[in-house]
Parts: structure tokens; C-alpha cells; sequence
């Protein structure tokens, strides 16, 4: 059937109000009596608390209150468990250390919050947190990954024997066996850095306390509104009806947003109830640089077996994973990386082992991506080095170990991050491909514009990169459709939105049920009096999951618009049609009902209906899927290389993406956009450096760099669809899948770009810094 | 981050060395510094006010001497925090006689630095320290030529 909206570029619903700037943020929230929060955070990654002195900070004038981890007494609670570690893998370690509210005997990071201070405004709280005096004994730091795991380093935990928080070996197929037969082995060591997420907007929270209705309204910059609203309930011993949590628009998410509950998150909503008032805290940059989770440090030792003609005979990846100094998000980034190592490749045997270290630096949960940039990369560079040891094109060689299209849903016997069987449900890889190498005319620049540059002393590169991306995971989102008298169609849903599009694509799937125009779909996301089950936004699942909970509700509402119509035309269902707001009888087109007019007939206010009659043209319903949906997609690029300086210019970027059905265009090119801006970040800009001592040495903009206008390309991208089998839509995710193959392709093009070096890049984030360095280093052999 | 470097001052190396253990004659020396206040014959406590790019504060701090062999070589720790961060370092000097009135100075330390001045000042915090120390040099290098002259 012929989509009307689905599948359409169609400007977004909800840009009016964004780009005139009358979209409300959580710093837009004003109460009257509102008091504001500064919190003092610690200077050290590692040191003893030994005693904290608040009086001069109570003394200044304007400060109300000033709390410690002391004065929330028996309240003062380790956050929960996120993600706990997979019930359905064997002989697994699991250390499960959680952040807490306020710092009451040790600071594990720099930037870990020891008191708050409540003041009428912010000015007069940040002077207050000067003027605490805090006593400490500064501790060796762990920073180092490998150091942290020796025997007589420092400890993170005080309590656990060493700094491993957990421990993970998956295996398929036997490698070691394999190995025996393979004609060439390669092993590589490959380091990937920490960087952040660097939302434009940074977190902030607002809780109000309401004691004469026993109420509690917190608007939050969380990804996942619903599970802060029944832990808060749960952690101030309020019934879940007492809280309300919103989740108003958000600048940014990409994923550390999604980490719960960060210590804000539990002092503010305390300090409220405390006392009475609503309180107000807004993270500033630098904050945001420690506070706030981030994500990729990495280190891999990585072989690959493969036969003399470049069959992948088998993969083994051992690996360490920062966590930061607490683990409350489990193993969803390295279960991640693991079940990305392999890419879209057909690989039989396949070993991995990762071990989880605590490290005096901030937390570590997912960011845009989420472990699976780091499997990425990891194949694709051991492609790229096998393809050179064994004589073979990088494209051919590819080719070769593609899972073929007859052979879905494949299943790699590993378990992912939902603890589900990683099955990849569709595929069709090469013709992604081959569509990315015609957009950027592969064959044409290799053969003939490749060698003028280089004749004219240019060193240009070309790079190509497929991956795969598993997207919308479970357990399940959920949406209420109704319609109401004017005909307008209203929708709740429980995930949050950050800037996705969600007003737009999913009112266009709701526009497809029911017959109406776009505009006149309102949803509403992230907002628990609204709707109340749901997960959250992450996992590139919000127009998977959430998108078919919406089209389930939509379908019912359609079947009991149509009934309704039916008895009122007089004519059975399959002689009407639903378009324009109207339900008309397709071959008396006058013959005709509004929505709006069903809508009232469905909720009589005098009469007497049929016993069972659910008033209403409304619908809730819910979506789960067995398991994720694995989107995938290639990038190409060809990039420029300045000898002198290592900057780089990226004259063509390609991206193919077969994310299944497409519901928009616009905020699909949109997300693929935004996306690979994060990838170039991570792939040549951004990283966040430590000192031996875990101080962060680069936490503000002037030296934190993301890319900027002037370092984005123009993005062609491209689109195959291939539908997904897990759900009705057809959808797959696509919110990560820009940023995932970047740096794999970065290091595939700058290798190629400086031809006439021996280069192998085996670490990301790169800059033109650490460029330099290596093409010194191999001067220097 | 390691500080070195080594500077020729115009006296001889008993009058540096009075200098150098003079309270008064640091806190004239030492750009930023409010105070200086001798605790003991080896430890000196004092404010010093640092501007390292777009960060400035006073920093409150002890600085101990030892391993002093006068008027030779001396162990320097300094210890100072303030609402900008911490700093801690540890430096030796060696003085080393010249002839002619000539003494060189050598110096080699770690300073370790935490808070906003390691996150936000790390990148200008070597070429400051650097102009610190040349200015607080140049400056002592000009007292000892002056009372050299007055005596």
C-alpha cells in the first residue's frame, strides 16, 4: 500500500516553537519562592573525606541550607542498579559499585559532589561553596587501565580485592582451532580514548515539593522520565502517583542523559521535600566536563585469522573497559563492542574476553555509539591491515566475508547488551556498498583523479567503512492515542525526546492510521502524569519501539473509528475511508462524518450505551520485540591531509544507510548529520586527557575541541530499505548509526591519503597533534 | 609537569643565598605574592595571587626547606590551595660558584596541579610558571646587584 505520510520529508511540527525560541528547557522553569543549588565538588580524584565544615558557608548571607552526605541521615542511599550484568551469560563477575548522592567517607573522582548549597540565588550559592572548608587526604589516583589491574595499586573500592569490576568471556565457534589453520595471523594492540558527549545543553533539574498537596513535580533533562519518577517515589517513600516527572525539550541527550540517578538527581528532589520548596540546580560547562558520564577508553589486544585468499577463519579480542570509579550501567558498552568486533561478517569462531576496571575518573555509561564505534573499528582496521599483508582490495575483501543476504536472521551464538541472543534479523550488506562507492565514484577517483592529485603533491585519501548497528532493544515502550472533539489527534508516549523529531515522525505514523493531516497529530513525550510505563530513549530504539507502540494504538483507534462510522453512515467498514479528518463512504463522497463529530458520538453525555461500551475514539497499547532490529550502512569519504600542519579537509562524505522503513527523510538526514559530526569528534578532535593523578586536563571548550562548522562536509547521504521482520513498521534505528564507523573510516583515509608513509593507525581519537607524532615516530625507525 | 632551567645571577653565592632564605626578599621577589610570614627557621607560609589565563585566585600555602646544605643546594616543597585548585611541588636548587662574582643557579622540580587551574589553565600553566620564575629571578638577581652596591 502507498504511504501518504509515512516516509515523507516533512517539516518537523515542533521547529516553529524550537527556532523562535519559545520551546520550554528545564533552566525555563520558574517558581515562585524557587531556591537554587550550587554543589562543591571535589578538587582530587582520590582522597579520604575527613571532615567537612559548613558553618561560614551557613553564615553568608541568602544561603538557606547547606546539606552533606550526614545530614540525609538513614536517606542517604548508593544509587540503583541501571542495568544489572546478564542473568544469561556464564561464569560472570559482576562487582556492582554505585555512585552515591553526597561523598561521605572517600571521593573516587574529580568532580564527585561533597555538600549543596541552598541559596536564594545561584550567585550567592557558588560564593557559599567557597567559603565550606573541607579536610582531605589526597590518595595515589587510578588512571591507568593496566596499572589499575596490577597487584599493590591503589583501590578504587576500598572493599574489593582489586580495581576489576567485572569480567566477561563470550565465545563462538572454537578460534583457537581455527587459528591452527589459518594461513596469516594478525595481531594488533588498539587504543581508543575517552571523550565526552558535550551536549549543547548541559543537565539540569528542577523539583518542587508541594507539601499542602503532598506532591512532588520535577522537570529533569533525563532520557528516561518514567524510571526517575518510580525510583524518586521509591527512594523518598512517596507513592508514584505523589511524583511527576517532565521531561520538557532537551538540547541533546546522546546517552549520558539516560544514566540514572545522577547525584542531582537524588539530592535535589530530597533537599526539596526537606524543605519545602522548589530548588532549582542548572550543571554549567565545566561541571558537565566531570559530572556528567562519558565514554570509549579502550584497550584491545585484537588477532584475526584468515585464509591466503582473505576469509576471516576466525577473530579473538581480548580487551579492557574503563568504567570510571562506579558501575551502575553494567556491561551494556562492552557487551556492545563485543557484538560489533565482528561487524557485518560472516566469522564463525569467534573469542572475547573483557575485564571492567575502576578507575578514579568519571563514570562511564553509554555515549552515541555505545561500544559499538570501538568493535567497529577494530574489524575494519584488522580488514584494512589484511588486505595490505594479503594483496587483496580493501572493497574485495570485504566482499568476501560479508554475510550473505540468504542467510537471515543470522545468529552469532554471543549474547548483547539486552541479553538476548545477538541475532542480526536482516541484512543485505553489499548493495549498501556499492551504492556508497557509486555516490562517491570509487572507480573513478582511484583510477584517475587519486594519481593527478598525487602528481600535483597532494596527499588525498579515499576511505570506505560498512558496519552494522543493533538498535531498538527492549523490554518494551508504550502510547495512548485519542481523538478528540475538535478532531485533532492527541498522543502520549513515556519516552523523552532531545531532538530526535519525535513530534513529527511519530505524528506521521499516527497520520497514517487515521487519516488526518500531520499537524494536526500532538504528542506529547516525557511527561509521567501523561503516560507512565515506558524504559526511555536510548539504543536507537525510539522510533523502533516506541514508533510501533504508536502504530499498535493507532491501528485500534483507526478499527474503532471506522466501526463507529459505520453504524452512523449506515455502510459497512470496507466501503469507507478515512482521509482529511473524515471518515467517508468511498463511492458517495459527500456521504461523510468528521472525526471530531465521532469523537463526541463516542462519549454521550446523556443516553445510555451498550453494557461494555469503552467511551472514546481511544487506544493504548504497548510494543516489545524479541530482539533488536540490526540496522546497517556504509561511509565513504575522501579527505585531504596539509603534510605541514595534519589538518584535514574532507572534500566528499557518503553515507548509505539501511535503517528499514524510513518515516522521514528530513530528520533521518538530520540524525545521520549529527552523527557523524559526534564521529568526526571522536575520530580527530575530541579527547578528554588525564594527568597520572585522574585530573582532567582539558575540561572547557578552549581546549576540549568539537567539531564546528567549519570541520563538517557536506553529507550526501543515501538510502536502501530493508525491513525490519521484527516489527510491523519495518523500522531499525538510526539515531547512533552516524557516528558508529567514523573513526574506522578516518584511519582507512589518512592511511591512504599519506601513502608514501608506512602508517598504521591503531588508536582514536586522532589530531593533527598525535598525526605528527606517529609520522616523527616512523621517520625516527 | 617538570620545571628546570638554571639562571647566572651578578653576585657572589653567599649573598644569593641570604637572599633566597630571606622572607621578605621572596615576597618582593615572587610576582603575586601578598605574604610571606616566616614560620620557622624552614618553613614559610604565605598568599600568593596567580592569573593563568582565563583563571585567577589566591592560592594559601606552606613552603618547607630542606636537605640544606648552605649556602650549596636546598630541597624546596611548597604546598598551596585555593578556591582555583591545589598545587604541591617539589624542587631542588643548586648553587653552583662561578668565580668573579658569577653564581648559577640550577633548578629542577614536579609540580602536580589540580581543581579549575589543571582543568581549564593546563595548557598556559607552563608558559606561566616559566614567566614566574624568570620574572621572580630577574627581580632577585636585581636586589642582590643593589645591595651589593649599597654595601
Amino acid at each position: 500500500m502507498t504511504k501518504k505520510f509515512i516516509g515523507k520529508r516533512i517539516v518537523r511540527n515542533e521547529d516553529p516553537q524550537l527556532l523562535t525560541g519559545q520551546a520550554q528547557f528545564v533552566d525555563d522553569v520558574e517558581i515562585p519562592g524557587m531556591l537554587h543549588a550550587a554543589f562543591l565538588r571535589s578538587d582530587y580524584a582520590h582522597a579520604r573525606l575527613l571532615s567537612i565544615d559548613v558553618s561560614k558557608a551557613c553564615q553568608r548571607p541568602g544561603v538557606v541550607a547547606v546539606f552533606t552526605a550526614e545530614d540525609m541521615g538513614d536517606d542517604w542511599q548508593p544509587g540503583p542498579p541501571l542495568v544489572s550484568p546478564p542473568p544469561t551469560a556464564k561464569d560472570v563477575i559482576f562487582n556492582s559499585r554505585r555512585q552515591v548522592p553526597l561523598v561521605k567517607d572517600k571521593i573516587r573522582h574529580t568532580g564527585e559532589a561533597i555538600a549543596v548549597v541552598i541559596a536564594e540565588s545561584r550567585y550567592i550559592a557558588e560564593d557559599a561553596v567557597d567559603d565550606i572548608l573541607v579536610e582531605l587526604e589526597p590518595l595515589e589516583a587510578v588512571v591507568d587501565l593496566e596499572r589499575g589491574l596490577e597487584a599493590g595499586s591503589p583501590l578504587v573500592h576500598d572493599d574489593l580485592e582489586s580495581n576489576l569490576a567485572a569480567h566477561l568471556l563470550q565465545k563462538k565457534g572454537d578460534y583457537e582451532t581455527a587459528r591452527q589453520k589459518a594461513d596469516l595471523v594478525i595481531k594488533r594492540r588498539i587504543v581508543i580514548g575517552r571523550g565526552a558527549a558535550a551536549a549543547m545543553e548541559n543537565r539540569g533539574i528542577v523539583a518542587n515539593w508541594d507539601a499542602k498537596s503532598q506532591h512532588l513535580t520535577i522537570w529533569d533533562t533525563t532520557q528516561a522520565p518514567i524510571p526517575i519518577r518510580n525510583g524518586t517515589a521509591a527512594r523518598l517513600g512517596l507513592s508514584e502517583h505523589q511524583v511527576r516527572v517532565i521531561a520538557p525539550f532537551i538540547g541533546g541527550g546522546f546517552g549520558p542523559k539516560m544514566m540514572m540517578f545522577y547525584a542531582e538527581e537524588m539530592v535535589i528532589p530530597w533537599v526539596s521535600k526537606e524543605l519545602s520548596r522548589p530548588i532549582k540546580w542548572i550543571e554549567d560547562r565545566r561541571e558537565n566536563f566531570y559530572a556528567t558520564t562519558q565514554e570509549r577508553g579502550q584497550i584491545h589486544d585484537v588477532e584475526i585469522a584468515l585464509s591466503s585468499d582473505g576469509y576471516i577463519l576466525g577473530l579473538k579480542d581480548v580487551f579492557l573497559h574503563d568504567t570510571g570509579a562506579y558501575d551502575p550501567y553494567g556491561l551494556t558498552i562492552p557487551l556492545n563492542t563485543q557484538c560489533h568486533a565482528m561487524g557485518g561478517y560472516d566469522i564463525k569462531n569467534f573469542t572475547t574476553e573483557v575485564s571492567v576496571v575502576f578507575t578514579n575518573k568519571t563514570l562511564v555509561t553509554p555515549v552515541r555509539g555505545a561500544g559499538r564505534p570501538q568493535g567497529i573499528f577494530i574489524i575494519e582496521r584488522l580488514l584494512d591491515i589484511a588486505s595490505r599483508e594479503l594483496g587483496i582490495d580493501r572493497i574485495e575483501i570485504r566482499k568476501r566475508n560479508f554475510i550473505p543476504p540468504d542467510a537471515f536472521p543470522y545468529e552469532h551464538k554471543i549474547i548483547d547488551q539486552a541479553f538476548a541472543p545477538l541475532i542480526l534479523d536482516s541484512g543485505n550488506y553489499l548493495p549498501v556498498m556499492e551504492k556508497a562507492l557509486e555516490m562517491i565514484g570509487y572507480e573513478e577517483f582511484v583510477k584517475e583523479e587519486q594519481p593527478r592529485l598525487r602528481s600535483e603533491g597532494k596527499y588525498v585519501g579515499i576511505g570506505i567503512a560498512p558496519f552494522i548497528e543493533s538498535t531498538g532493544v527492549g523490554p518494551y515502550e508504550g502510547a495512548r492515542v485519542t481523538v478528540e472533539a475538535s478532531g485533532k489527534i492527541s498522543v502520549a508516549t513515556g519516552i523523552g525526546t532531545q531532538g530526535q523529531g519525535h513530534f513529527t515522525a511519530f505524528a506521521q505514523i499516527v497520520a497514517e492510521q487515521v487519516g488526518v493531516a500531520v499537524k494536526d497529530v500532538r504528542i506529547v513525550t516525557g511527561d509521567t502524569t501523561e503516560f507512565h510505563w515506558g524504559t526511555g530513549t536510548f539504543a536507537s530504539r525510539g522510533a523502533v519501539v516506541a514508533g510501533n507502540a504508536i502504530h499498535a494504538a493507532s491501528s485500534i483507534v483507526r478499527k474503532k473509528i471506522l466501526e463507529l462510522a459505520s453504524k452512523v453512515l449506515e455502510t459497512p467498514i470496507d466501503e469507507l475511508e478515512l482521509d482529511d479528518g473524515l471518515v467517508r463512504v468511498a463511492d458517495i463522497p459527500h456521504k461523510s462524518i468528521s472525526l471530531g463529530e465521532l469523537a463526541l458520538l463516542a462519549n454521550p453525555l446523556r443516553g445510555a450505551v451498550e453494557p461494555g461500551t469503552e467511551p472514546g475514539l481511544e487506544a493504548t497499547a504497548y510494543f516489545g520485540p524479541n530482539y533488536g532490529a540490526t540496522a546497517f550502512g556504509t561511509h565513504a569519504m575522501i579527505l585531504e591531509v596539509d603534510p605541514e600542519t595534519m589538518m584535514i579537509k574532507i572534500k566528499r562524505y557518503v553515507t548509505v544507510e539501511d535503517c528499514g522503513t524510513v518515516l522521514n527523510p528530513l530528520i533521518l538526514e538530520g540524525q545521520i548529520h549529527g552523527g557523524v559530526s559526534m564521529g568526526i569528534g571522536n575520530a580527530y578532535y575530541e579527547q578528554l586527557h588525564f594527568d597520572e593523578n585522574g585530573q582532567l586536563l582539558n575540561a572547557s571548550f578552549a581546549d576540549y575541541l568539537i567539531p564546528s562548522a567549519t570541520e563538517m562536509p557536506r553529507i550526501e547521504v543515501g538510502h536502501i530499505e530493508t525491513r525490519s521482520s521484527l516489527n510491523e513498521l519495518g523500522t531499525k534505528g538510526v539515531g547512533e548509526a552516524g557516528t558508529i564507523p567514523v573513526p574506522a573510516l578516518f584511519a582507512q583515509a589518512i592511511e591512504n591519503a599519506l601513502y608514501d608513509h608506512e602508517l598504521e593507525i591503531l588508536e582514536m581519537p586522532l589530531s593533527p597533534n598525535r598525526l605528527f607524532e606517529f609520522l616523527n615516530e616512523e621517520k625516527s625507525r | 609537569m617538570k620545571i628546570e632551567g638554571e639562571y647566572t645571577f651578578d653576585g657572589p653565592r653567599e649573598d644569593l643565598w641570604e637572599l633566597v632564605r630571606d622572607p621578605e626578599v621572596l615576597a618582593t621577589c615572587l610576582p603575586g605574592t601578598q605574604s610571606v610570614q616566616k614560620m620557622s627557621d624552614n618553613e614559610y607560609a604565605g598568599e600568593i595571587k596567580v592569573r593563568i589565563g582565563p583563571i585567577s585566585g589566591t592560592f594559601s600555602g606552606q613552603l618547607f626547606v630542606t636537605n640544606e646544605v648552605p649556602p650549596v643546594s636546598c630541597t624546596l616543597t611548597v604546598e598551596g590551595k585555593g578556591k582555583v585548585g591545589f598545587l604541591k611541588g617539589i624542587g631542588n636548587i643548586d648553587m653552583i660558584d662561578q668565580g668573579e662574582s658569577k653564581t648559577l643557579m640550577k633548578y629542577t622540580g614536579e609540580v602536580q596541579i589540580g581543581g579549575k587551574v589543571a582543568s581549564v589553565g593546563q595548557r598556559l600553566f607552563d608558559t606561566v610558571s616559566k614567566g614566574m620564575t624568570k620574572q621572580g629571578l630577574d627581580k632577585l638577581n636585581g636586589i642582590l646587584q643593589t645591595r651589593r652596591t649599597k654595601n
